[in-house]
Order: structure tokens, then C-alpha cells, then sequence
């Protein structure tokens, strides 16, 4: 394995259960137990689970009906998204102290490259273990980091000992570690494309090292060319500071394609559930709704209408879904996939803007 | 017709008229005032279609007669004669002009025949009752600041008014809002009322009926209202207009109930102090942050091209560190309705409606967006 001679440290930094321990932290009744943060109602999902209700299967992302199913007991509470922007403002702020290189992920995660950290040089287990005790001191939370020589590897990293972890993954142990992953484990691998390496007999970081490139590539398109990189530990995307956010989309492949319109119309309902939560997260506002139609024919088609230049709501882009999708006609061919995205980010005025009113009669 | 009036009665009335007037307008008898004398009075009449005022003025009349003539005009002349003058108006028997004379000044003035003159609504308005003029001048003064002008939303552009309950305990509520802010206020509810239906009247009228119960005195003002009209009755003069045809929104949803994060802080430092520092925000986005921290609020103003400015205030605040940001302006318009010498702040967070209080005052009630800073 070749770890490029001028190696870079980049950080990936991520809270501990964000949403749960911050609600924890500020009612102590809460603390001990299974928490969960989201709505409790039937279309409710979990947004953060705290530890104590982890090992009953409770994660992220899953139904909140579920969710209480798997945890009897498990207190649900509603996101204070005002309380997790203040944290994550300070948390930034922290960042800020070690190096001006800094990708927020979201409110809770970040990279940062410290190869040339704010003040001169010194080792980045160093720089990560004080910005974990900062942030601890700063905000009473508890973060993960991890280590390495790209963002790839930082970022499995920091999942290695959550919580309150702190996981070094150094170039000559690269090769090794990444052999040991389960391809889901790798960035961008879901369950339909581990479904497609499985069938190549590929199961493992080691597998993939052994692949031929071009038959990823066949397979996979780009996005096999980068799986082989990633494998031999070759990351070289930069820590973008100020990336700005072009667009924000969900996509799922269907198990069983999908013909019948209200299944189809059944599926765009989670999905719109799960796009506005991850827009309110990143405060992400665009102009434009696109629903993309993968056919069985591997034909994809997408679709676009203008929306309302302010945070969506889950209502609003189930409609907008809903029209895209019957309009101007319903997919003629069984679905393979669908995808719901807001693209067309409102930008400028954004900095500083006027929040409306919103009258429901009139769409504020 | 044939009367003499004096200068102060006439301008009066014509000052309320010439705003009714429109300046622009593609029906030339929309630009005059008529004038109609008999029994020792001068009626002058103004419409703009929607909105028509009549005034009256007590005068020698010496021949009975009506007329019309460019209320612009006439108000600019009556306006240029000296204090104490008394003017004689005539219009000879079929001529097309009036005669406009004071001392040794006489105007003529070209006419268009009264029968012309849109005839004002004598629809039956089912309404009817009094409402004290400071009443009325409280529901405008402590709205119509928060009236949109977008005309998209043409039934934001007027004051919602609706009786609230009923009996001793019932209000008559005054409601503005533009989409960013809203002013809700309340007063007692004029026995008569509380059969009234829910109206919007047009920002126009409101301003015109405001100026007229300034002259008014303690006289409490005649209303007469349909689901199409209203009317008021106000000393002398007659106002009538044509009410907004639209719903207004279901303004309590925007209301919030338990805003948990409370301030109170001086009324007029805090005013004072955000009008200071938004001097540096001088973008259209008037923005100020507020910072909210134990036992102090910092606000806060950052241009890009005119420098920064911050000042800190002593505040009743026990709730935890919040930042907002809000438009300047729209605090500063609100804070110029707080009467009393404190004003109360109720925040949830720094997206969603922030209400604003006057601890004097339990009747008025404004709610302001906040701003991303």
C-alpha cells in the first residue's frame, strides 16, 4: 500500500448521540434513560436515540411506532432545534481554535485538516483529545474523533469507540484495517449496491482489494473507480471549508420493483418525511422539487417544479412529490428506484432574511 | 348658487377632501369636489368610487345651488388666502364657472355639472353603533403600522376588524398584519356591535377616518356596517367605504401561547438603543441581532461595508442564552406603540413568532417575525 510520502491529518469529529444528550443534558430527568428525539405520532421518525436505548435496536431514521415497539418504554421527545444550532455553534467555535479548514457535515459532525494546525505543528491525536475536552468543558457533551490520513478513513474511525472515543488509524495500519470492513461499512454503499458487490462476491475491504478495477468500473460506473481507491486507502478529496450545498436529495431501490401507483405513491411518503428532516438539519432552502424515476429499464427520468423559497415542510413535498409523479403521466414501466431532492439553493439573501408568517389558509 | 364662508371652515373640509381626491385619475369628475349649498350649510363631497367623504361647513347661503369644481385647485387656493378671510363662492344660473373671491382676489374656476357627480351609496347598512373616538384612534394608531401594501395579499391591505365575545367582557379587535409581523388590539366592545361581521377596511379609509376624529373632539363617532361597507359618522362629516372583499387569515395560529424565554427591559433605552445600532445596518434588511443572557440582552449590527456596532442593556432575562436577530424597523415601529415604561419579549426561539408586550397595556398584543442573521 502506498501512503503518500507528504501524509495529510484530517480529523472527523462527531457528537455522541447529539440530539439525545443534549436533551439529557438539560433535564436531568431524562438522564439514564432510553430517549429517543423525534415525534412519537404514526408518520414520527427517530432522529437521535440515546445510548440507553441503542441496545434495543432503536436507531436513527427508524419509525418512531417502530422504535417504541422495540423498546418498551422508550420516552420520546421533540427536537429543540434551536438548542442543538447553539451547541453546534460552539462546537465550531471550537474547531475554529486548531485550524480554519473545517467541513461541517452537519450540526453534529465534521472534518478538519490539521496537517497545519493554528500555531504552529504538532501531532493530531493531540489537537483531537483537547478538542474533545473543550467541547466537553464548553458544552457538557461528549464527542467521538478519529484520526487518519484522509476522510475516509477519519470518519470510520470516529465510529470505532463511540462514545467518547478517540481512534487513531495510522497509514501503515491502513491496509490491514480497511481489509477487515464489511463493504457496507464504506462510504456510499447502501443496501442495494451491497446487494450488487455480494453478487460479485465481494463482502469485504479485503475483497475489494483483490477486484479488478475495471470490473468495478464495469459494474459500478465512477462510483466503482472510487470504492477501488478508497480500498487501497486513496482518498484525496480535500477538507472543503465553506462547501456550499448545491442540492439535498433521498433516494431508495426498490427490493421488488414497484408497479402498482399507490405503492409507488406509499414509498414517496417516508421519503418526503425523511427529506425535511435532513433539510431542517442542514437549514437547507431551495427553489426547485425533483423526483427522479429509474425504470426497470434503467431508464431515469426526473421531473422538477418550482417550490416555495423557504424550509419545506414533510406536506409540501409529499404534494409536490405526488403531482411530479402523476404528472404528466404515471410511470409507464414497473419503478426501480425513486428519488426526491430540492435543488436550486436560495443563496445571498440568505445570510440575513425576513422568516415569514405563516397563516396556514394562505401559505404564509 | 351664491354663499360666503369662512377661510378656516372651508380649508377644513377641503383638506379631508383633497386626500380622497385622487390625483391621477381617467374620470375627470373623480378630480372634483362637489359643492352643494342650502339651509345655512355648504356640503362638499369627494369619491374615489370606493371611498367617499362627505363634509359640512356651516355658510351664509344667499342662493341655494350645486356644483363641482377641481378639488385640488380650490383646496390650493382657499389654502393661499390670508387667516381671516371670508369667501364668497358663485355660479351664476347656467354658466360653467365659479367665482372664487376673498379681498381683492377673484378665481375663476371651470365646473362640471353636479348631476354628473357619482351619487353616494344610500345602501341600508343592517350595523349600527357608537364607538368613542378614542377608541377607534387607539384600534387604527396601534394597527396600521403592520398593514401590508403588497397588493398580492389584497386583504392584508386593511385593518381586520371583528367583535370578540360579547356583553361587558366582549372586545371589538383591531388586526394588521404584512406577513412578517402582526398587531392585535383590543377595545371595549360598543354595545351594538357584537352583530358586526368580521371586515377588513382598506388602509385608505383608515387613514382618512384617523384624520377626521382628530377634529372631532370627545363626539363619539356613528358606525353603520355591512359585510360590504361601512360608514362613519363623525361630527359633521360622513365618511363611507367599501370594505375589502377577502378573508382575512386565521391570525391566532400565528399567535404563540407559551413562549418560555421572557425579557423585560425599559421601553425607551431598549428603543433608543436599537435605533443606535441599526444606524450600521443600513442595508434594506434593517437586521439587529439580540443576544438574550442572564441578566442582559446584546444587540448587535454588522454591515459589510458600515463597520459593526454593539450595545449591552441591563434586562429581566432568566432563560437560558438566545440569539435572534429581528428588522430593526419593525421593533422600532412596535416599541413607538409601547405606552408604557416597559416592554415585555416573549421568544420561543430564533425562528419562530416572537411576541411583544406592553405590561401597561393588556389590550395590545404584536407579534414579530424573526430575521436569519
Amino acid at each position: 500500500m502506498d501512503a503518500p510520502a507528504a501524509s495529510r491529518k484530517i480529523l472527523h469529529v462527531d457528537m455522541d448521540a447529539f440530539y439525545a444528550s443534549i436533551e439529557q443534558r438539560d433535564d436531568p430527568s431524562l438522564r439514564g434513560r432510553p430517549l429517543a428525539v423525534g415525534g412519537s405520532s404514526r408518520r414520527g421518525v427517530v432522529l437521535t436515540a440515546s445510548y440507553e436505548a441503542r441496545p434495543f435496536g432503536v436507531r436513527s431514521a427508524m419509525p418512531s411506532v417502530r422504535a417504541a415497539e422495540l423498546c418498551p418504554g422508550l420516552l420520546f421527545v421533540k427536537p429543540r432545534f434551536d438548542a442543538y444550532k447553539e451547541a453546534s455553534r460552539v462546537i465550531r467555535e471550537v474547531f475554529a481554535l486548531f485550524t480554519d479548514k473545517i467541513e461541517p457535515l452537519s450540526l453534529d459532525e465534521a472534518y478538519l485538516d490539521v496537517t497545519s494546525p493554528t500555531g504552529g505543528p504538532r501531532p493530531a491525536v493531540e489537537i483531537a483529545r483537547e478538542i474533545k475536552a473543550l467541547i466537553l468543558a464548553r458544552t457538557g457533551l461528549t464527542a467521538s474523533a478519529g484520526v487518519s490520513f484522509n476522510k475516509f478513513l477519519a470518519k470510520i474511525a470516529s465510529d470505532l469507540e463511540k462514545p467518547d472515543g478517540l481512534t487513531v488509524i495510522r497509514p501503515r495500519q491502513a491496509q490491514a484495517f480497511i481489509a477487515s470492513l464489511p463493504v457496507a461499512r464504506f462510504h456510499g454503499v447502501g443496501p442495494a449496491t451491497a446487494r450488487r458487490l455480494e453478487a460479485l462476491g465481494i463482502r469485504t475491504g479485503a475483497d475489494l482489494q483483490a477486484a479488478e478495477e475495471g470490473e468495478l468500473v464495469k459494474r459500478l460506473g465512477r462510483f466503482g473507480a472510487f470504492l477501488w481507491r478508497i480500498a487501497r486507502g486513496q482518498d484525496d478529496r480535500p477538507v472543503e471549508a465553506n462547501r456550499r450545498r448545491k442540492s439535498l436529495s433521498v433516494e431508495e431501490t426498490f427490493g421488488v420493483d414497484l408497479r402498482d401507483p399507490t405503492a409507488m405513491r406509499a414509498a414517496l411518503g417516508p421519503m418526503a418525511v425523511e427529506l425535511a428532516r435532513r433539510l431542517e438539519r442542514q437549514d437547507f432552502i431551495g427553489r426547485t422539487l425533483t423526483l427522479k424515476i429509474k425504470t426497470d429499464d434503467f431508464v431515469i427520468r426526473t421531473r422538477s417544479r418550482a417550490i416555495l423559497p423557504r424550509l419545506a415542510t414533510e406536506q409540501e413535498l409529499l404534494a409536490g412529490a405526488l403531482h411530479l409523479l402523476s404528472h404528466p403521466d404515471a410511470p409507464e414501466r414497473p419503478v426501480r428506484l425513486l428519488g426526491l431532492g430540492v435543488h436550486n439553493p436560495v443563496v445571498g439573501q440568505t445570510e440575513t432574511r425576513q422568516l415569514p408568517l405563516i397563516f396556514d389558509a394562505d401559505r404564509g | 348658487m351664491k354663499i360666503t364662508i369662512e377661510r378656516a371652515a372651508l380649508l377644513r373640509s377641503l383638506s379631508h377632501i383633497q386626500n380622497v381626491v385622487e390625483r391621477r385619475t381617467t374620470i375627470p369628475i373623480l378630480s372634483n369636489v362637489k359643492l352643494e349649498a342650502r339651509d345655512e350649510n355648504l356640503a362638499l363631497t369627494a369619491t374615489d368610487l370606493d371611498l367617499t367623504l362627505m363634509a359640512n361647513e356651516k355658510a351664509d347661503v344667499i342662493d341655494p345651488g350645486v356644483t363641482t369644481v377641481s378639488a385640488h385647485t380650490f383646496f390650493d387656493i382657499v389654502r393661499k388666502f390670508p387667516g381671516e378671510a371670508a369667501i364668497t363662492l358663485e355660479q351664476a344660473a347656467g354658466s360653467t364657472e365659479m367665482t372664487v373671491e376673498a379681498g381683492r382676489s377673484v378665481f375663476h374656476l371651470p365646473c362640471l355639472a353636479a348631476d354628473e357627480f357619482p351619487a353616494m351609496s344610500l345602501e341600508e347598512l343592517d350595523v349600527r353603533f357608537e364607538i368613542l373616538p378614542a377608541d377607534l384612534a387607539r384600534l387604527i394608531d396601534k394597527t396600521r403600522f403592520a398593514i401590508s401594501t403588497e397588493e398580492t395579499r389584497y386583504y392584508l391591505n386593511g385593518i381586520h376588524m371583528h367583535a370578540a365575545g360579547s356583553g361587558p367582557t366582549g372586545t371589538l379587535r383591531g388586526v394588521a398584519t404584512d406577513g412578517h409581523r402582526l398587531s392585535r388590539v383590543e377595545v371595549p366592545l360598543p354595545p351594538g356591535a357584537e352583530n358586526m361581521p368580521p371586515i377588513i377596511v382598506p388602509r385608505k379609509t383608515v387613514g382618512e377616518i384617523r384624520k377626521l376624529i382628530e377634529t372631532a373632539g370627545d363626539v363619539p363617532v356613528q358606525v353603520a356596517v355591512s359585510s360590504a361597507r361601512i360608514q362613519f359618522g363623525c361630527g359633521p362629516d360622513m365618511l363611507v367605504s367599501r370594505l375589502i372583499d377577502g378573508t382575512f387569515p386565521d391570525y391566532e395560529r400565528v399567535i404563540p401561547m407559551s413562549n418560555e424565554r421572557v425579557a423585560s427591559l425599559p421601553a425607551k433605552v431598549f428603543a433608543e438603543a436599537v435605533d443606535r445600532v441599526a444606524t450600521i445596518s443600513t442595508e434594506k434588511a434593517r437586521a439587529v441581532k439580540l443576544a438574550f443572557d442572564t441578566g442582559k440582552i446584546t444587540i448587535s449590527a454588522v454591515s459589510a461595508d458600515a463597520g459593526r456596532a454593539v450595545e449591552e442593556l441591563d434586562a429581566e432575562y432568566p432563560d437560558g442564552a438566545l440569539e435572534i436577530g429581528f428588522n430593526a424597523r419593525y421593533i422600532l415601529d412596535m416599541m413607538s406603540q409601547i405606552d408604557g415604561g416597559e416592554v415585555r419579549i416573549e421568544m420561543a426561539n430564533a425562528a419562530a413568532p416572537t411576541v411583544v408586550r406592553d405590561p401597561a397595556d393588556s389590550g395590545a398584543l404584536y407579534v414579530l417575525m424573526p430575521m436569519r442573521v
